[in-house]
C-alpha cells in the first residue's frame, strides 16, 4: 500500500473552500453563541427560581443531547415550522445555540468566582443589580473567562465538522466529496484532520498570546519539589517551557 | 403539516431497544479508554523523551481534530492501509482512542493536585514503582477524578450517536430508518433526542450519587 498525496494537491481548491467555510461558520456561531449565553448565564444566577429553572433546563437539554441530533432536529424542524433557510445558515444557528449553553456555564463559573462582597459593595453604594454586574463584576470576570472560553471555542470549531451531515460544504464534507471521487480515504481524512489541527492549534496559540498579555498565568506554578514529582508531575515541565 | 405526537410516542419502543447498542458501545469504549488513558499516564511518568514526545503529539492531534473525522479515519482509512474493521469495531476503536487521550489529560490534572505524602512515604519505604501505581496512586486518583470521568462518559455516549454516519444501527440511525418509512423525520428524531438525554442524565445522576458515597474518601 502506497500513499498518494498528489490527489490532495489536485483537489486543494475544494479543501481551501471547505476551510474558509469552516472558519466563517465557527466564527459567526461562536460570536452569536457567546452573546446568547450572557442572558442565559444571568438567568442562571438570578434570585427568581423560575428563571433559574428555565435556564437550567435549556442548558441541561443541550449539554446532554449529541450535537448531531440537535443539528438534525434543526434541519428537519425549521422547514416543519415553515422556515426555509440554506443548510449553512441552519447549521450556524444550531451551533450558535449549542455553543450558548457551554459559554453560559463558563460565564456562570466566572461570575461565581468573583467574591460576593464586590456585588454587595456595589449595591451598598446605590448601584442597581445590572449596573453592579456591568461596572464591577463583569470587568473582574474577564481574566477568568478567557482560558475556558478558548477551550469551548475550540470544541465548537471541532463541532462544525458535524454540519457535513446536513450537506454544509465545510472541510469534512469536502473530504467526503474528494474521497468519493478518488477512493483514497486515508490520505483524504488525514488531510482533513491536519487542516482542523492547524486551525485549532493556531487559534489556541493566538488565544494563549492574548492570555499572556492579559497577565493570566498558565498552568499551576507550584514551587514544590518532591520525591513524588516523578509520579505526580507528568509532563508539566514540557508544558511550561 | 401537523406534529404527529402519537407518531413520536410510537417510535420509543424500537428506539429504546436501539439505545442498548449505544450504551453497550459506550461502556466498551469507555473501558478501553480507561485502560488506554491509564497506560498513557504511566508511560508518561517514565520521562522518556521520545515516548513523551510521541504521546504529546498524539494528545495534540486527537484534541485538535473533530471526533467525526477520527471516526472516518478509522472506518474508511484503516482498511486502505490493510486493516479491515466492521463499522462497530471501527467506531468503538475511534471513540476509545479519542477518550483515552482525554482521560490521560484528566489523570494528569488529578495527579498534579494530589497529596505528595503517601507517595513519598511509599518511595521512602522502598515500595516498587508497580505497587506505588497500583496500590497508592491509582486507587486515590480514580476516586479523585470521578466527576470529570463521569462527564467524559456522557461525552462518549454523545459520541456513539455519531456512529450512525458509518452505518452502525444505533438510536439515531434507527430514528432515520423510521423517518424513511413514515416520511416524518422530526418525530423519531425528537424521540431519539429524549432517549439520549435521559441516558446521559441517568449517568450524571449516578455519578453524583457515587461522588457523595466516595466523598469521605476523597483527598
Amino acid at each position: 500500500m502506497t500513499l498518494d498525496f498528489s490527489i490532495i494537491v489536485d483537489n486543494w481548491q475544494l479543501f481551501a473552500k471547505g476551510a474558509v467555510l469552516t472558519l466563517v461558520i465557527a466564527f459567526i456561531s461562536i460570536g452569536i453563541g457567546f452573546l446568547l449565553s450572557i442572558p442565559v448565564a444571568l438567568m442562571a444566577l438570578s434570585h427568581r427560581w423560575w428563571l433559574r429553572w428555565v435556564s437550567g433546563a435549556y442548558v441541561e437539554w443541550f449539554r446532554n443531547v449529541p450535537f448531531i441530533v440537535v443539528v438534525y432536529i434543526f434541519f428537519y424542524g425549521l422547514p416543519f415550522a415553515g422556515v426555509r433557510l440554506p443548510e449553512a445558515v441552519v447549521g450556524t444557528l444550531a451551533l450558535a445555540i449549542y455553543a450558548s449553553t457551554y459559554f453560559s456555564e463558563v460565564i456562570r463559573g466566572a461570575v461565581l468566582a468573583v467574591p460576593k462582597g464586590q456585588m454587595e459593595a456595589a449595591r451598598a453604594v446605590g448601584m442597581s443589580y445590572f449596573m453592579g454586574m456591568r461596572e464591577i463584576v463583569a470587568p473582574q470576570t474577564l481574566r477568568l473567562l478567557l482560558p475556558p472560553s478558548t477551550n469551548t471555542s475550540i470544541s465548537m470549531i471541532k463541532e462544525t465538522s458535524i454540519l457535513s451531515t446536513i450537506t454544509v460544504a465545510e472541510i469534512t464534507y469536502q473530504g467526503l466529496v474528494v474521497q468519493g471521487a478518488t477512493f483514497a480515504p486515508f490520505e483524504v481524512f488525514m488531510t482533513t484532520a491536519v487542516l482542523y489541527w492547524l486551525i485549532t492549534s493556531i487559534f489556541a496559540r493566538f488565544m494563549h498570546g492574548i492570555e499572556r498579555r492579559a497577565g493570566i498565568a498558565q498552568g499551576g506554578n507550584q514551587n514544590r519539589h518532591s520525591l513524588a514529582d516523578k509520579y505526580l508531575q507528568i509532563g508539566t515541565k514540557r508544558v511550561q517551557e | 403539516m401537523d406534529f404527529d405526537f402519537w407518531g413520536m410516542i410510537g417510535a420509543f419502543p424500537s428506539l429504546s431497544r436501539a439505545a442498548f447498542t449505544n450504551l453497550t458501545i459506550a461502556i466498551v469504549a469507555m473501558s478501553l479508554a480507561m485502560l488506554g488513558g491509564t497506560t498513557l499516564t504511566i508511560l508518561r511518568s517514565f520521562g522518556i523523551s521520545i515516548v513523551n514526545g510521541a504521546i504529546s503529539t498524539l494528545i495534540s492531534f486527537v484534541r485538535g481534530t473533530p471526533i467525526l473525522v477520527q471516526i472516518f479515519l478509522f472506518y474508511y482509512g484503516l482498511p486502505a492501509i490493510g486493516l479491515d474493521l466492521t463499522p462497530i469495531q471501527a467506531g468503538v476503536l475511534a471513540i476509545a482512542v479519542n477518550s483515552s487521550v482525554f482521560i490521560t489529560e484528566i489523570m494528569r490534572g488529578g495527579l498534579s493536585g494530589m497529596d505528595t505524602g503517601p507517595v513519598e512515604a511509599a518511595i521512602a519505604l522502598g515500595v516498587r514503582p508497580r505497587a506505588i501505581w497500583g496500590r497508592v496512586i491509582l486507587p486515590q486518583l480514580y476516586i479523585r477524578i470521578l466527576p470529570p470521568l463521569v462527564n467524559e462518559l456522557t461525552t462518549v455516549v454523545k459520541g456513539t450517536a455519531l456512529l450512525s454516519v458509518i452505518t452502525v444501527i444505533e438510536v439515531l440511525r434507527t430514528a432515520q430508518q423510521i423517518a424513511n418509512t413514515t416520511f416524518r423525520p422530526l418525530e423519531p428524531l425528537l424521540a431519539a433526542a429524549v432517549i439520549l438525554f435521559a441516558l446521559n442524565l441517568a449517568i450524571s445522576q449516578a455519578g453524583k450519587h457515587l461522588e457523595t458515597r466516595f466523598a469521605a474518601r476523597r483527598g
